[in-house]
């Protein structure tokens, strides 16, 4: 009864156990095979099929292979219904790379549902079409982006964005171009939500094209803010970006300490690091409880911002690399790759724009306008990013930690600019361990002389806490601060002894590891602080040696052991107490751990080699005690290091070893005694501060949250580096690049804008056409009316009025009101000699959109159209015979797969010929050698139909010199781009010859009214129309040749209508539909014109319809845009290619 | 970009994946995932972006729910961490909650919303408003009628208007009988109090919640009597920037229902609600532990809902506490909860007890940290105020309702 139980009565208890499961999809998901898939699928029944589809849907979900139904799947493609079309397509592009050929069948009913009046329908197709990801399909995938990117549903270019870098993805060199056309043209776009797309088509495709962001820069800027979210976040870094390759970096902004340290101009950037200061110390004071004017180190540390800045720029591998080797990197960057942000207006605009995204509430939005705020940013502006980041913090677990590695790095360049906000990195019980760890590196960077007394307060009570790895975090971190304030020392010290004392009583339980941990830290901080200064810690080091005996932990014994060694001779206290505390080492040798053994013979030989006096005797017997217990260790380790000290200090030990002996003994030892004082004797350097090598990747960037470079991590641009080939290409040929430049951005912006109208246009005009069944209603009487009055010879005959938009409206016949409004058009009235029989019938809405059209007659001009020809064989290459042939319009009568040739032969030398014959290569060489079989199977096979690939053509038996003979061969092209073979033979030599196809020719002329072209345009729409834009400027010719003469005053509109159809019809075999004129009072605007040409491809009687589309001015050249619409798409695009080729290609044959 | 997202149960089975481009990541890198979180424990878990040998993982974890998306390339990890806590509150305001189970049984209504959400790896459309048009939810008559008929639909015929419009967050023209809209301020208090009992961090979290029944397009705008109090905001995309920065005043087209319309932070608070006095006095291996709590500071409104939380030290072997109101009870994982409800009149509440300590330890050397939480409504503690609403574009007067509610965030009291 319910199907979707499934029959088991296990099952149905299953569904039943589970009341609130009910109604979902929970059996599916649990039993997703208890029934049998494939008979669903083919079930007529959408329901069954819906059911299917959620089963195999569950299988995808568990980790299944279900790739075996998917020719089944690819089936239902095709239904109306849309959930399971939904389906369809989660499946299909789940596997369809899997199973490219199944994939391939779907491809039809993708390019129907791109035609489809739902806009859901055609994003969805598009979706799915692009997902599929197989390379045959790419070229008509591209066609459809191109068509979607104009489409007139928002929701559809912006799918069309998003399918962008999937096409890119494929690789496909040859339509780099075409793609980041396409992108271009929605960067461009009106609507927010397709910029965002596009703007993340751009990121993934051409990040450096950046001529596409500089043409419209400024209004990228503007729409930022409406863009969506996740746009914004490409965007932003996108303008950032463009912006430093076009201007380089600010010179107010933190990244200009850079250039301050490096050129050395020491004036300068003591300056600028006074100004900076007093603005910091000014802000902060005036924000900040606690005032930190007194700060001194509340100022940038340069240091830090220049390596940030270097980052940014060269990629931390780079720049940490150049460092390993050259201690300063080349410097790159001058005074001139700096611009001012005060007075440079796109950096203004770029941070006005982006200032209101730090309100956003979008984490990511927000940190990526903080990014461009903290790189290009006045330094005393940059403090508007803090309480935005700040804010952040409150937001999910997972982005607190990813902002609080940013901040790091911004806290630690610059640490005025988080100092007063100090308690925001306080830490929470509720925070994870990465995020404490963070917040207290941060906390130490920041503190200052006023703020360290709360952080220190806070730090106690973080001693405290239950997880003690957290706690000996704290502890180093009181380390840390007071490095940074070496002020504060003493406080610290306290502190930390106090807590090892405290640690050490639970320690002496040795209860917990987590004690250890905090005590070695502790120790390690003290011994830190120690470093900085030893003498006035000398106390310090006394009660650490003190508490030797209570130190349990072997680490920490370890460290404190070394401060004896190091600080043996330090003050007079330490010295005094030597020789115990050596007898208490030794008496403690073999109860110790490996490190502190280790540590003991270490400190013991620096002890030795700088005591002086009555003591070097005991010291000397404690060492041969401990090397002679260390000889017999269980570790290797400390047996060798035993050893080792015995060899190199045998001088030493030796005997109970004379003074004087030694110093006179041989070289050799002497070298010994040198070099163990060297190795044990030597004084630590003053801890130098430790070298920074820190990776510091962009703000925001995945690469600094896992601090290695991922894939794709770009740095920054080379500042200034568009601006800079911009100025070599001026210096070497400005002229020319002016002026490409110039035709760049007029011609570029014109054709797409240009055929961005048209495109609207045609695409209403389709779909309405799908809804309006009645196509040609209205316009069929003027249609008749215009065939009466073809007799009476007028060359303009206007026949109708209004375009194909209207006449699918079918509204012609409603329209007669309006006669007036046209009739009083003067242009029109230059146009007509006698009454129009129809009436402009253009809407209110159509009259603001286009101008009102006129169909006119031009006659038959057939007669006039001049054929081109071309050169099969030179007459310097062929013994003086020369060789044309053109393409004929007529259709062969053998097969449909021939194409007619026409062929002339011309005698140029001064002998005559004979035998000539044009003959098919293959057959040439089969009748020569008989036994290539191979290849002539080959051929057979290629010539399918048993049709010839050549019709044989009559033998000239004898050609006089300057004789010229004409024959027609009939040619079967094996495709219609590659060139066919053929031999010649004359005069018993037989040369190879190359025709080259014109695809022109492989479609015939068929005949038909402008109603039954309307009607057959509108059947085939979507995939099956292509446009492409060209420039035509055969008619400026003709014009400019009129105006000479002078005597005739010919119709501009007509000239172009006649330069154009010669054209066409010249170079393809065309049947010339109508041609609209526009009327319009503008006598010089050509746009609107229109040709229509219908064919039908020889082959296989397709038909092939063809429209061409005038904008611009008369005298100037024009944008025509040709549109095709043809079933078989390979061929229709090829034609397409071919008919603007020979469109723009300029020749100025005479007519 | 994103290339896969994964969807995982709390015992690490991987309930969905959805390949999003043509790069497949295999779901072996689950298997690597989960065994990971199981050798670090915990924090492997809290860890938002994890760099495997093969991929980039970003994990969101909500509610027992693991969304594990992964990559290959460079991307901001931000975009991907706010896309998986986006489409966990798509889904759980979908499913009505987020389990192992309600995933599963609507895996289909999952994966249609994944497949609107991102396209290629990157963000399609993540606005609820819109989402819910194009993908009806799951919800009673739906199920029953799924039941009767065996059939229904869920996803839309036809593209939702908003998608179009220059707002696209509101649903296109919606139509209500009585137009009302109603503005909450909720408030959540963070404070950090120290072992001396002083108030070392007070601040407010608050978010300004908007539930508006409008019809048509109407234009609201919203001004507050003090808006300098407020520390820092953030804006629901709705709210335009331009009168904000001159004038302080919220203007905007509201989407329709419920939606977060702005947070703020009003910071340094002075004083809290209530108080928590926590006492641990620790000898010869015992501990006894005294906790107070009581009204410091009257908002004028009943406090209620308290509840004193506290996570027992690891050294502690066992604890027996009792209270002289409320319930207390002490979780297994050694977390100590005490409910209080409201504070009596006649009586302060007060917890005492002693813990047990571990063997060889004579004294607590680690401290708990008291987390504490209360609810009061009909306050706003920051003192923010609403001055006025005022609604353009509308047909009739619509009803308008203001409501504040102040709850404790994260409120600690160390001791």
């Amino acid at each position: 009864m319910f199907p979707q139980f499934g029959a088991t009565a296990e099952t149905l208890s299953k569904a039943s156990s589970m009341v609130f499961r009910i109604g979902t999809d929970a059996h599916l998901y649990d039993d997703p095979e208890d029934v049998n898939i494939a008979p669903l699928l083919d079930s007529k029944f959408d329901s069954e099929k819906c059911e299917a589809l959620k089963r195999l849907l569950a299988l995808i979900a568990q980790g299944f292979d279900v790739s075996n139904f998917f020719p089944q799947v690819v089936k239902n493609v095709a239904t109306q219904s849309l959930e399971v079309k939904k389906l369809v397509y989660l499946y299909l592009l789940h596997y369809a790379e899997k199973r490219p050929n199944e994939a391939l069948l779907s491809i039809n009913c993708f390019q129907k549902d791109l035609g489809d009046p739902n806009a859901l329908v055609r994003a969805w197709a598009l979706r799915a079409m692009a997902g599929i990801r197989l390379h045959v399909i790419s070229s008509l995938v591209l066609v459809a982006v191109g068509k979607c990117a104009r489409d007139p549903s928002v929701y559809v270019r912006k799918s069309a964005a998003n399918a962008l870098p999937k096409l890119y993805d494929l690789r496909l060199e040859e339509h780099t171009s075409a793609i980041e056309e396409i992108v271009g043209i929605l960067l461009n776009d009106q609507s927010p939500g397709v910029v965002g797309a596009a703007a993340a088509a751009f990121a993934s495709i051409c990040p450096s094209n950046f001529s596409l962001i500089e043409r419209n820069y400024r209004r990228l800027c503007e729409i930022l803010p409406d863009v969506e979210e996740w746009g914004q976040i490409i965007l932003i870094g996108i303008l950032l970006r463009f912006v430093i390759a076009r201007h380089g970096l600010v010179e107010e902004s933190i990244m200009f300490s850079l250039h301050s340290t490096k050129s050395g101009e020491s004036k300068k950037n003591g300056e600028a690091t006074k100004i900076s200061n007093k603005e910091d110390t000014g802000y902060a004071s005036g924000n900040d409880d606690f005032g930190l004017g007194a700060d001194v180190s509340g100022n940038i540390d340069l240091e830090l911002a220049k390596m940030v800045s270097r980052c940014y720029i060269e990629g931390p591998d780079e720049y940490l690399s150049q460092l390993s080797y050259a201690n300063t990197g080349p410097s790159e960057l001058n005074v001139a790759q700096f611009t001012s942000g005060k007075r440079n207006d796109d950096v203004k605009i770029l941070l006005q724009c982006t200032s209101p995204l730090l309100w956003s509430h979008n984490s990511a939005v927000v940190l990526a306008a903080a990014g461009v705020h903290w790189i290009m940013a006045p330094r005393e502006n940059i403090k508007k990013i803090v309480k935005p980041l700040l804010f952040l913090l409150r937001s999910s677990n997972a982005s607190k930690y990813v902002v609080l590695c940013n901040i790091q790095v911004f806290a630690k360049a610059m640490p005025s600019l988080f100092a007063p906000h100090f308690e925001d990195f306080f830490i929470c019980s509720s925070d994870s361990y990465q995020i404490k760890t963070l917040k207290l590196e941060i906390l130490s960077s920041i503190v200052t002389e006023s703020t360290i007394s709360f952080v220190f307060k806070e730090f106690q009570d973080y001693i405290r806490d239950p997880d003690r790895r957290f706690a000996a975090d704290t502890v180093a971190a009181i380390g840390l601060c007071s490095q940074r304030l070496p002020d504060m020392a003493t406080t610290c010290l306290e502190g930390l002894l106090a807590l090892t004392r405290q640690e050490f009583l639970s320690s002496d339980f040795g209860s917990l590891d987590g004690e250890a941990d905090v005590l070695i830290q502790a120790i390690m901080s003290i011994q830190s602080i120690i470093k900085q200064d030893p003498p006035s810690h000398e106390k310090v080091i006394i009660q650490l040696i003190r508490s030797l005996d209570s130190v349990k932990v072997p680490a920490a014994r370890a460290i404190i052991i070394w401060m004896v060694g190091e600080y043996s001779s330090l003050g007079e206290t330490i010295p005094r107490t030597l020789s115990t505390v050596l007898k208490y080492l030794a008496w403690h040798f073999t109860s110790e751990a490996l490190e502190t053994k280790l540590q003991i013979l270490n400190s013991i030989v620096k002890v030795l080699l700088c005591a002086e006096g009555q003591d070097i005797q005991s010291f000397k017997r404690v060492l041969n005690y401990v090397l002679e217990l260390a000889e017999c260790d269980l570790n290797y380790d400390v047996r060798d290091r035993a050893r080792f000290l015995r060899k190199i200090l045998s001088s030493n030990l030796d005997s109970q070893g004379l003074e004087e002996e030694t110093n006179i003994l041989s070289p050799n030892k002497d070298l010994a005694y040198v070099l163990s004082g060297h190795i044990f004797g030597g004084q630590t350097k003053s801890s130098s501060p430790e070298p920074i090598n820190y990776r510091f990747y962009l703000p925001g960037s995945l690469s600094q949250i896992v601090l290695h470079a991922a894939p794709g991590y770009e740095p920054l641009p080379k500042p200034c580096s568009l601006l800079q080939v911009d100025n070599v290409d001026q210096g070497t040929n400005g002229l020319e690049r002016a002026r490409n430049s110039d035709s760049f951005n007029t011609d570029e912006t014109d054709s797409l804008s240009g055929s961005l109208d048209e495109e609207g246009a045609s695409d209403y005009g389709s779909e309405h056409s799908i809804s309006g069944s009645n196509v040609s209603g209205g316009s069929n009487e003027t249609g008749s009316a215009s065939e009466g009055d073809d007799n009476t010879d007028p060359l303009i005959q206007i026949s109708d009025v209004g375009n194909a938009f209207e006449n699918q409206h079918g509204v012609s016949h409603s329209g007669s009101a309006d006669l007036g409004e046209l009739i009083s058009k003067r242009a029109l009235e230059s146009w007509l000699d006698d009454q129009p029989n129809s009436s402009n019938t253009s809407t209110s809405e159509q009259s603001q959109v286009r101008v009102s059209t006129a169909r006119i007659f031009i006659g038959d001009i057939r007669h006039r159209v001049k054929t081109k020809s071309y050169t099969l064989l030179d007459p310097a290459n062929g013994n003086g015979l020369k060789v044309d042939y053109s393409f004929s319009a007529e259709v062969s009568t053998i097969s449909p797969h021939l194409v007619s040739v026409e062929v002339f032969f011309k005698n140029c030398s001064s002998e005559p010929m004979s035998d000539i014959l044009l003959e098919d290569e293959e057959s040439n060489k089969d009748s020569n050698s008989a036994d290539q079989t191979l290849v002539a199977t080959d051929s057979s096979l290629t010539s399918h139909n048993n049709v010839p690939i050549l019709v044989p053509m009559e033998e000239i038996t004898y050609l006089e010199p300057g004789q010229t003979a004409k024959r027609i061969i009939q040619v079967r092209f094996h495709h219609h781009l590659l060139p066919l073979k053929l031999a010649l033979f004359y005069n018993g030599n037989n040369l190879p010859v190359k025709l080259r196809p014109d695809i022109g020719y492989f479609v015939k002329p068929l005949p038909m009214n402008i109603e039954a072209f309307t009607d057959k345009e509108s059947r085939l729409p979507g995939m099956f129309e292509y446009v492409r834009s060209c420039t035509f400027t055969d008619h400026t010719g003709e014009l400019n040749k009129d105006k000479g003469d002078n005597v005739v005053v010919k119709d501009n509109f007509l000239v172009i209508c006649q330069c154009l159809a010669l054209k066409m019809l010249g170079n393809a075999n065309l049947f010339l539909v109508s041609v609209d004129m526009p009327v319009s009072t503008n006598l010089d605007d050509a746009s609107g014109l229109r040709l229509r040409f219908s064919s039908e491809i020889l082959s296989n009687s397709i038909p092939c319809l063809i429209t061409i589309t005038v904008e611009g001015k008369c005298n100037d050249p024009l944008q025509v845009s040709v549109k095709v619409n043809c079933e078989e798409t390979v061929f229709g695009l090829n034609l397409l290619n071919r008919v603007v080729n020979f469109l723009a290609e300029s020749s100025l044959v005479p007519l | 970009m994103l290339q896969c997202i994964f969807l995982l149960s709390d015992s690490g089975e991987v309930m969905l994946e959805k390949q999003l481009t043509g790069h497949r990541v295999d779901r072996s890198i689950c298997d690597w995932f989960w065994g990971q979180a199981i050798s670090q424990g915990d924090s492997f878990k809290l860890q938002p972006v994890i760099a495997s040998s093969t991929h980039y993982l970003f994990q969101v974890v909500r509610e027992g729910i693991t969304f594990l998306a992964c990559t290959q390339v460079e991307m901001p990890p931000l975009m991907a961490i706010e896309f998986l806590c986006r489409v966990a509150d798509v889904l759980s305001d979908y499913l009505g909650g987020l389990n192992e189970d309600v995933i599963k049984d609507n895996f289909v209504i999952v994966y249609e919303l994944l497949d609107e959400m991102i396209d290629n790896g990157f963000p399609l459309t993540t606005e609820p408003n819109i989402l819910r048009e194009m993908i009806a939810q799951p919800n009673i008559v739906s199920k029953m009628l799924s039941v009767v008929t065996g059939n229904s639909s869920n996803v839309s015929e036809t593209l939702p208007g908003a998608t179009a419009s220059c707002v696209p967050w509101r649903t296109s023209d919606p139509k209500y009988a009585n137009n009302e809209v109603y503005v909450d301020l909720v408030e959540e208090m963070d404070a950090t109090i120290n072992r001396d009992g002083a108030l070392v961090k007070c601040e407010i979290y608050g978010e300004v919640q908007v539930n508006s029944h409008l019809s048509g397009l109407p234009d609201l705008t919203l001004s507050f009597a003090n808006p300098s109090i407020l520390d820092d905001v953030r804006f629901h995309p709705c709210v335009r920037f331009r009168p904000w920065e001159s004038h302080q005043i919220l203007s905007f087209v509201p989407p329709d229902g419920q939606f977060k319309l702005m947070s703020y932070r009003v910071k340094k608070l002075k004083s809290t609600p209530i108080y928590v006095k926590p006492q641990l006095t620790s000898d010869a291996g015992t501990c006894r532990v005294n906790v107070m709590v009581g009204i410091r500071n009257d908002p004028g409104k009943t406090i209620d809902s308290i509840t004193v939380q506290f996570k027992l030290p690891p050294c502690i072997l066992s604890a027996d506490l009792t209270s002289n109101h409320g319930t207390v009870n002490i979780l297994t994982n050694k977390t100590c909860s005490w409910s209080i409800g409201r504070i009596p009149k006649d009586k302060a509440p007060s917890m005492s007890g002693t813990f047990v300590l571990e063997t060889g330890l004579e004294r607590l050397h680690v401290f708990p940290t008291f987390q504490v939480s209360f609810r009061i409504m009909g306050v706003a503690l920051s003192g923010l105020q609403i001055d006025k609403l005022d609604l353009k574009n509308l047909p009739n007067r619509p009803y308008k309702g203001f409501r504040a509610l102040t709850r404790a965030g994260e409120f600690e009291v160390r001791s």
